[in-house]
């Protein structure tokens, strides 16, 4: 496998040394997470012991779960006071599955509230502080400089980056786990979208929420999704076994032919044009050039491609992504759970606006809000077609992208096995963000404004391939030029997961 | 009960008043002269399947305990998520079948919102953008014409508040949240409160028949908004206004008429009819205003994101298709073709519509398929003659419906079959009849006979008959001398005693043939 061979040649490209492989004490993972803020709740300390059955795919593995993802043993907050102190009558499938396969859950990591942000300051638990330090500074640890671990799985991807666990279960919408991994150093993975079991997940936008994998190297996110790459009945928009089986026969084909065993010679990465926006940081991109050096050292073909319809993405993105949690948001109401504040005496509660009012103002944060009232414009009747409606055409284009460069067809839209097309490329190969971590302002919970608006820049680079569905992971490229950690992502057809993660594996 | 037989009863002979009615709407309705009337109607019927839409909780009735049939997903706990039930789509497309509607190759689901604290979502999932069938036609008989059907779509039930005006609280009951519902909608072809009427009860008649709903609008498994509207004919249609929820055929009729006159008292006054949606007050038997069309809610419809489009293919509609329940109108065809007259075909399928309806489309035992079933290898008159003046007779006697028949097909056929070879007569048969009612005993009829000593003894020499006789004649020497003496009418008194002193094993007309012989 190509593993053996990149093993061999990787030293040179692993800058951020790390022990992975020792577990640290209760005690020292409790007095870390108090600087990262990476855990809201920690499971209990008795059952804080492992599997005994060694033979199980995950045994000894330590894993941390987004707040966002239902556990019957410990709260699920989605990192908001609507549902502060919130027991969910359900463990959700991906957790049942790491449980099961032996894997042992420590606790929960915070996020954006309800997924919503790309910083994780939008959080009732207050925000993630990244656990990176510059490799330079003579500070103790405690007191590093205060950078962002992004969003919205920033206390997935810090809890890997410290070593609080081996592994991170974060949910991934429009770039939430490719983004805090790429500002935490660590691996992020987002499968094809209808892979994992959303069963359990807090919904923000359905038609985009991925549950993602955060690792503290390639193989752990691998053995991971492995585990939870389980078709589930009880979600209605996982792909079907046949459709499985097929794309899996698919890629293993493909990785075949591509003979990826010994050199990389056979494979054409794709350079998209448009992900370099003019918001992007020159500074980050020797890490992006040394990758695509060392690819090319290894035979790889590089070519430029186009994909014309990457500007748009970002508002269809918003659009959709706003539309469908406004949808989504509108159970939390304090009638059947969660936050209920109670009207003032003589309100007139024949109203209902008037009884869900209160709970729903005081219950969601600014930035929930913001999405919410955006979507409930987009989906209102007169802005349907012109919003809504037109974003959906949107994504529709940029799917097409991405059909169009990939040489392997996509097997959600061709039942039979069509000719490759020699033309396209087997991945993409992009930076995973625009810049590297940004201070955190001293000030709580960021101001609105120009802040916000370069927040949502940021996403460019990576809502392309939630809008498509494709898998996309994020692998550490190494220190930028200021010394924090960047990650280049590798895209691939819908299906294609593992080829994704074979290559993050050679670029590791 | 008995009540609502009669009231079934009776409407069996509405016909006749409604030929009258049809004839005079080619013209004009005598209520409103110079107006046409024009009503368009939505039926919700719920789906009688086990388990709801989209959870595999049980569905309830109203006699369940308040909130025991509700999974995290009925009660929209965050990250549940739908899974459709198959037997829901199933019975739609049943219902499709029925109505001749054009069933979809691809239909899709979307989010209704509203808020209100019986839709714990915030959102209903409905089928707005492509429901799974439109078109279609369901006859009206007695109106002479067929309605057009719009559409057919899929979508949840809500679930149900109750306010308490007295402690000012509102108790919310999540059992039917989420149930499967039906949203049939008509094309304004009705033109008069009777064609609506007959329009609702011809659909409850094809949902059961089919098996898809109760169709029970007195316990809300089916609800009725109604779009009704006046024009002079010749002229644009008018204004419609819609009325909500309205619980029975009977009240929706009066209620239609009321809308009516309030549009034609407005129009003569010159007044414009405004757009609204409007109650209906069971009391004052008028509609009031609920709501105006600029109050309208916007609903934000939107693709539901987590279910993947519905595809139902030609093998699965041909397939239900061919194990399809015989519809009331091929019913009574066949009923008819059996040698039953009109009016006991009638009765059969009024009675017939009173029958429990299974789950996922189970077809309950109703008095159809008793009378199929006691007919088969008997004389179908005598057999439906057993049904509807005796056995039917004999309940409503009780307070009873055929629901609470006790009387199995067997033991039904048995009875018949010992009177039709007078092995018992007649008599002893309602006698029989009765015990097994009273009893609820399920003896087969000869045990029973023989019990009783109702069978008729072989008696072929007529020794039996003849001492029957004497002994009447020696007990009543005053009555036997009379009729000596040519008083013919006293005969009946001795013929009474011979009965009782027979306990009915006397044949009526041979023992009148012996005493005569014996007092000539």
């Amino acid at each position: 496998m190509l593993v053996s061979t990149c093993r061999r040649t990787k030293p040179q490209f692993r800058l951020l040394r790390r022990n992975h492989s020792t577990l640290i004490s209760r005690d020292e993972l409790v007095s870390k997470n108090r600087t990262v803020n990476a855990l809201v709740s920690l499971t209990s300390e008795s059952s804080f012991s492992h599997h005994q059955d060694v033979s199980l795919p995950l045994h000894g593995v330590t894993v941390a779960v987004k707040d966002n993802i239902c556990t019957s043993g410990l709260p699920t907050t989605c990192s908001s006071e609507m549902l502060e102190g919130f027991y969910s009558p359900l463990d959700a499938t991906v957790v049942e599955l790491l449980q099961r396969a032996g894997a042992h859950i420590i606790g929960k990591a915070n996020c954006d509230e309800f997924g919503m942000g790309s910083l994780n300051v939008h959080s009732s638990h207050g925000p993630v502080i990244n656990p990176h330090q510059h490799p330079t500074s003579s500070a103790p640890w405690e007191s590093r400089e205060r950078r962002s671990a992004g969003g919205s799985s920033g206390g997935s991807a810090a809890a890997v980056s410290a070593s609080l666990a081996h592994v991170a279960i974060g949910t991934d919408t429009g770039g939430s786990v490719r983004l805090p991994a790429s500002y935490c150093g660590t691996v992020g993975f987002k499968p094809s979208y209808g892979l994992l079991s959303r069963w359990g997940v807090i919904s923000y936008a359905d038609s985009l929420d991925c549950v993602g994998l955060l690792g503290r190297n390639v193989d752990y996110a691998l053995r991971t999704f492995d585990v939870l790459s389980q078709y589930d009945s009880k979600d209605p928009s996982a792909a079907r076994p046949e459709t499985r089986r097929r794309a899996s026969e698919a890629c293993k084909e493909h990785v075949s032919q591509l003979g990826l065993d010994n050199t990389l010679q056979k494979l054409k990465v794709g350079i998209p044009q448009e992900y370099f926006p003019s918001e992007l940081d020159k500074s980050i991109l020797n890490p992006f050039r040394r990758t695509v050096d060392f690819l090319k050292s290894l035979g790889a073909s590089i070519i430029p491609v186009n994909m014309p319809s990457t500007p748009y993405a970002l508002s269809a993105y918003y659009v959709i992504a706003s539309a469908e949690a406004s949808s989504n948001l509108a159970r939390y109401d304090g009638i059947q759970y969660g936050l209920r504040v109670e009207p003032p005496p003589g309100t007139d509660l024949t109203k209902t606006s008037n009884v869900y009012a209160h709970s729903r103002s005081q219950g969601f944060g600014s930035e929930v809000k913001k999405r919410i009232l955006l979507g409930t414009y987009a989906l209102t009747a007169d802005a349907f077609d012109n919003y809504f409606l037109q974003a959906q055409r949107l994504r529709q284009l940029v799917r097409q992208d991405f059909d169009n460069v990939f040489r392997m067809p996509n097997p959600l839209r061709s039942t039979h096995q069509h000719q490759p097309d020699e033309q396209g490329v087997d991945i993409l190969l992009h930076s995973s963000a625009i810049r590297t971590a940004p201070p955190l302002a001293s000030a709580s919970p960021s101001s609105d404004s120009e802040d916000s608006l370069s927040s949502y820049v940021q996403d460019v680079l990576t809502v392309p391939a939630s809008l498509a569905g494709v898998p996309a992971a994020s692998v550490p490229a190494g220190l930028a030029d200021d010394g924090w950690p960047v990650g280049v992502s590798v895209v691939s057809q819908w299906g294609f997961d593992k080829l994704v993660l074979d290559i993050a594996r050679a670029i590791e | 009960m008995l009540a609502r037989t009669r009231h079934c009863l009776r409407l069996s002979k509405v016909p006749n008043y409604r030929h009258a009615h049809t004839a005079r709407t080619v013209g004009e309705d005598a209520r409103w002269p110079g107006w046409r009337v024009v009503v368009g109607i939505e039926v919700h019927a719920q789906i009688k399947s086990r388990e709801k839409l989209f959870s595999n909780t049980w569905t309830s009735d109203l006699a369940q305990v308040s909130n025991m049939h509700v999974s995290p997903y009925d009660a929209a706990f965050p990250g549940t998520l739908p899974q459709l039930n198959p037997r829901c789509v199933e019975l739609g497309v049943r219902t499709a079948i029925a109505l001749n509607a054009n069933v979809h190759h691809r239909s899709a689901f979307d989010r209704k919102h509203y808020f209100y604290a019986d839709l714990p979502s915030g959102y209903q999932i409905t089928q707005h953008y492509a429901p799974f069938a439109t078109g279609g036609l369901l006859e009206l008989p007695n109106a002479g014409k067929a309605v057009r059907i719009h559409q057919i779509q899929l979508e949840q039930d809500t679930g149900k508040s109750t306010f308490d005006a007295r402690r000012r609280l509102s108790s919310i009951d999540l059992n039917r949240a989420g149930t499967g519902l039906m949203e049939i909608v008509s094309e304004p072809d009705m033109e008069s409160p009777e064609e609506a009427g007959e329009y609702v009860r011809a659909l409850q008649a094809l949902l059961r028949s089919v098996g898809s709903s109760n169709g029970n609008m007195e316990q809300g498994s089916l609800r009725c908004d109604v779009n009704v509207s006046v024009n002079k004919p010749g002229e644009p249609l008018g204004t419609r206004c819609e009325i909500k929820n309205i619980n029975s055929v009977k009240f929706m009729m009066t209620a239609i008429a009321s809308e009516v006159f309030r549009h034609i008292e407005l129009l003569d006054q010159g007044q414009p009819v405004a757009q609204e949606t409007r109650g209906f007050d069971e009391q004052k038997a008028e509609t009031y205003a609920l709501r105006s069309k600029e109050d309208a809610p916007d609903y934000r419809y939107m693709p539901d994101p987590n279910i993947p489009p519905l595809f139902i293919d030609g093998t699965y509609i041909t397939n239900i298709r061919n194990h399809m329940p015989e519809l009331p109108s091929a019913t009574k065809a066949r009923l008819m073709a059996m040698g039953l007259t009109a009016r006991d075909a009638d009765v059969l399928m009024t009675v017939d519509i009173g029958r429990e309806v299974g789950y996922d489309g189970a077809l309950g035992q109703g008095a159809v398929s008793y009378f199929d079933q006691l007919a088969h290898g008997r004389d179908t008159k005598v057999a439906v003659n057993w049904i509807i003046h005796e056995l039917l007779g004999q309940l409503a006697l009780r307070h009873e419906t055929f629901k609470d028949n006790t009387m199995s097909v067997i033991q039904m056929g048995e009875l018949v079959d010992l009177v039709q070879s007078k092995k018992i007569t007649g008599t002893s048969g309602k006698t029989i009849l009765r015990h097994i009612l009273t009893h609820r005993s399920s003896e087969m009829p000869s045990t029973i006979a023989a019990k009783l000593q109702l069978l008729v003894s072989p008696d072929t020499d007529g020794t039996a008959l003849e001492a029957w006789c004497t002994e009447a004649i020696e007990a009543m020497p005053r009555e036997s001398e009379a009729v000596r003496k040519g008083n013919v009418n006293v005969l009946n008194k001795l013929l009474g005693h011979v009965m009782r002193t027979s306990r009915g094993r006397a044949d009526a007309q041979t023992a009148k043939a012996t005493l005569q012989r014996l007092l000539s």
